[in-house]
């Protein structure tokens, strides 16, 4: 047995990640491992390879327990990580990507260059891989910058690599090219983990599975003879904790339709209507595209086709902008970054989108303002100490509230909710959910995209599911999470499940 | 609190060590004469002021200063009055801001980058322009907007006072002080809330061009001359105004009390080192360790507001 994780544990700050973390692989084996988004597989897999140390639990390497303090301290013995972002330098060779840190050298640093380039095209050959070690890897595929990382980890000596979704950004040819590679490593005899949320493209890769849900390993064995209903049902798992019940809204007016929406690599003929009064869920799994919609029909991505319509009229949306003008509002994922100006005060944030209604001439009506925002503070419930607050000091819900104040401001119609609830306690998701609740019974409507299929079963009137850039169904309110994860990870509403063939 | 203070207290010690250290600091021609020599800078850190807010960097303001001198005076020896004289350097000013505005917000190049680009560009302008010579033949009463006296008191600390809450009035009270703040906080949210960014971009420049045009007249006049080779370095000393008085080189802060604080710490700094017959190479060296302490100090503020 190359690694075994007795009951890893890992907290960050007062999250716990992992609560009991299991894993045994064998030399010559491909183990996936799978769960849900947030499930836990990436941060094991962080422990394993040296970049996180962990809390609790044991970990043997070849029968050794270690605890790896760094990511070189594990490559040194033989453990390599390919990642789902290249952590390469674009600018350099793909050679001097191989040697990157163990470079060739001799007196003063000097770097035996040609040596390299022979070893890199050895290694190159060896593997069929479609590369030239003078190649800039900055003009790499996504499959060509993961093989300069496979290259790197079998230069190294490595008996164990972790390929962490390696095929999310991949095209198909991309991806069977991946499993070829990943069939060759096993031959020799090496120890693969492979990360997945793809569970039918690697049945015939993949050995043995472990599943990960909340940061525990609920199952662990061989994929043959597993169902894929019994793996979604390890997948999924736990009852729906109902934190918040909310009764059904009323459908009213369509307040926005989308026709044949086209975005290239990703978004393809999508289509769906929202309705005044109503909350339409969107699930999915992480890279099915749910964030790139909304930015798309937000006008931050242009589009490459397709129509939108809001309350009937078709409108050109090319920036967020026209999306303003045109009622809609988007609650961004990362709030951070671009739902909020942390370093300004509140009051200047809830007023962002409609500065125009509390100003004459060009200048502020500030008084008004101040009301304004006190307005928004108490229908909201916001907990804040005085609109001069500066909104970074609020707390996760409360900021959330201030970001979706800035759109009842504007008296937005449609509004776009990206993961609402990420990163905050439950207490203020549960004031989310109300929020979001009182403007669709104010007649708006809502979309809501959400990984936690828990809290779209319990707020959206009905749910539409999304994988790999198509919505593959739509869903009453009151479905099970095993109907969405079927529609967001495996094949069509209708269509047959295909196991692999014995 | 009494960090945020830091810049004010820092001002007024040097001020009374100044007072008691020299017993020439403290009388009319000096204090005038300081007002006057951080008049220029003064002015030009004003503009700096909102376009740092916004997030961005005026590297170009030197060159931009020598322009506008040379367009104004070149305008009254061409025989147009003063005043149109004065306005056509400020507009010459203002073209010279649209432009850096332009280049920032439509070719989507960092603003660090394009004035560091624009600096060469204007100053060589001004050099062909004049063939690199001096303008000379200027009204004789123009020297009354640097070096003129109001009510007892140097012409260019009205025009300076003036300017000072205007560009208050602007950033505190009018949309365009409010979307700089929202665009140098965070341009993603402010582009995401519909804001139309680059226009009020191109805005924020244009106005740092009118002020820093404005400031070139006043060198003008005091000068006498329109020089293509004037304001040579000035962007730094009005870049390390408003850092010394708050400003955030990331965006989002900053203030006009701020900056003119931060531009008479630098004034009477130099004034004291001379008065106190401290060698002119030393004063550089001074100012640049003040510069390093005033934002270390803002820095551990804000640190521990957020820890």
């Amino acid at each position: 047995m190359l690694l075994h994780l007795r009951n890893i544990e890992k907290r960050f700050g007062g999250v716990t990640a992992l609560s009991s973390g299991n894993l045994s692989v064998d030399a010559g084996e491909v183990h996936l491992l799978m769960g849900e988004n947030g499930a836990g597989k990436s941060t094991l897999m962080k422990i394993v390879a040296g970049m996180i140390p962990f809390d609790g639990g044991e970990m043997l390497w070849r029968g050794q327990p270690v605890q790896f303090r760094n990511p070189a301290e594990a490559a040194r013995n033989g453990i390599a990580m390919v990642h789902q972002e290249s952590l390469l330098a674009p600018h350099l060779s793909v050679a001097e990507n191989i040697f990157l840190g163990r470079e060739d050298t001799g007196w003063l640093g000097w770097v035996h260059r040609r040596r390299m380039m022979q070893r890199a095209r050895l290694l190159i050959e060896e593997n069929n891989f479609p590369l030239k070690p003078e190649w800039s890897v900055e003009t790499l595929s996504p499959a060509g910058k993961q093989m300069v990382e496979i290259c790197r980890a079998l230069e190294h000596g490595s008996s164990l690599l972790i390929f962490d979704e390696p095929t999310s950004s991949l095209s198909e040819s991309e991806t069977r090219q991946v499993f070829r590679i990943v069939t060759n490593l096993r031959n020799r005899g090496m120890g693969v983990i492979y990360i997945t949320h793809r569970l039918e493209e690697l049945r015939s890769v993949g050995d043995r599975v472990t599943v990960l849900r909340d940061g525990v390993t609920v199952h662990s064995g061989p994929l043959s003879g597993l169902t894929t209903d019994e793996l979604i049902h390890h997948m999924v798992g736990r009852e729906v904790s109902a934190i918040y019940s909310r009764k059904p809204g009323e459908r009213g007016a369509e307040l926005l339709r989308v026709e044949g929406l086209n975005r290239s690599p990703l978004l393809a003929d999508i289509g769906f209507s929202l309705y005044a009064g109503e909350i339409t869920g969107m699930a999915g799994l992480v890279g099915a595209g749910r964030t790139e919609l909304c930015r798309a029909l937000f006008g931050v991505d242009a589009i490459d086709s397709g129509r939108i319509f809001v309350d009937g009229k078709q409108v050109e949306i090319r920036s967020p902008r026209d999306a303003v003008r045109a009622g809609l509002a988007l609650i961004p994922e990362d709030r951070q970054r671009t739902g909020l100006a942390t370093g300004l005060p509140i009051a200047y944030n809830t007023t962002m989108a409609s500065l125009g209604a509390v100003s004459a001439f060009g200048f502020l009506k500030l008084s008004e303002e101040r009301a304004v925002t006190l307005e928004y503070m108490r229908k909201l419930r916001i907990k804040m100490d005085s609109p001069k607050q500066l909104a970074g000091r609020l707390s996760g819900g409360n900021q959330q509230k201030v970001a979706i104040s800035k759109w009842l401001a504007k008296g937005a119609r449609v509004f776009l909710f990206d993961e609402p609830t990420r990163g905050i306690d439950v207490g203020a998701k549960v004031e989310v959910f109300e929020v979001m609740d009182q403007l669709a019974r104010s007649g708006a409507a809502v979309l809501m995209v959400s990984s936690e299929m828990a809290e779209l079963l319990q707020v959206a009137d009905r749910i539409l599911v999304m994988r790999q850039g198509r919505i593959t169904g739509e869903l009453p309110g009151r479905t099970t999470q095993n109907a969405i994860m079927r529609l967001a990870a495996f094949e069509k509403e209708s269509g047959v499940l295909q196991e692999k063939p014995e | 609190m009494i960090q945020r203070l830091l810049p004010f207290l820092t001002l007024i010690i040097l001020f009374v060590g100044l007072a008691i250290a020299s017993p020439h600091f403290l009388t009319q021609t000096n204090l005038s004469s300081v007002v006057r020599q951080t008049a220029v800078i003064n002015i030009m850190a004003l503009g700096m002021t909102l376009i740092i807010i916004s997030g961005g960097i005026d590297l170009s303001v030197g060159a931009i200063l020598a322009m506008a001198g040379l367009m104004g005076t070149m305008a009254m020896a061409a025989g147009l009055p003063i005043l149109v004289g004065v306005g056509v350097g400020i507009l010459a000013g203002g073209a010279c801001g649209v432009v850096n505005g332009f280049f920032i917000t439509k070719l989507r190049v960092n603003p660090f980058i394009v004035t560091l680009g624009t600096l060469g560009i204007f100053r060589g302008l001004a050099l062909i322009i004049s063939n690199g010579l001096p303008v000379h033949k200027i009204p004789p009463s123009f020297s009354f907007l640097g070096e003129g006296t109001v009510l007892g008191v140097p012409f260019v600390l009205w025009i300076l006072l003036l300017c000072a809450l205007l560009m208050h009035l602007l950033l505190e009270h009018t949309k365009l002080g409010r979307y700089a703040f929202s665009i140098g906080s965070n341009e993603h949210a402010a582009f995401y809330a519909g804001i139309p960014v680059d226009f009020h971009l191109t805005a924020v420049y244009a106005i740092g061009g009118l002020l820093t045009g404005l400031a070139g007249m006043i060198e003008a006049s005091r000068l006498m001359t329109g020089q293509p080779t004037a304001g040579q370095g000035y962007e730094l000393q009005a870049i390390a105004a408003v850092v010394i008085g708050g400003g955030s080189l990331r965006g989002g802060e900053g203030s006009v009390l701020g900056t003119l604080i931060g531009a008479f710490i630098m004034g009477l700094l130099s004034n004291g080192s001379d008065l106190l017959g401290i060698s002119p190479y030393l004063q550089q060296a001074i100012i640049g360790a003040v510069i390093i302490l005033a934002v270390t100090v803002d820095e551990l503020r804000k640190r521990r507001m957020t820890a």
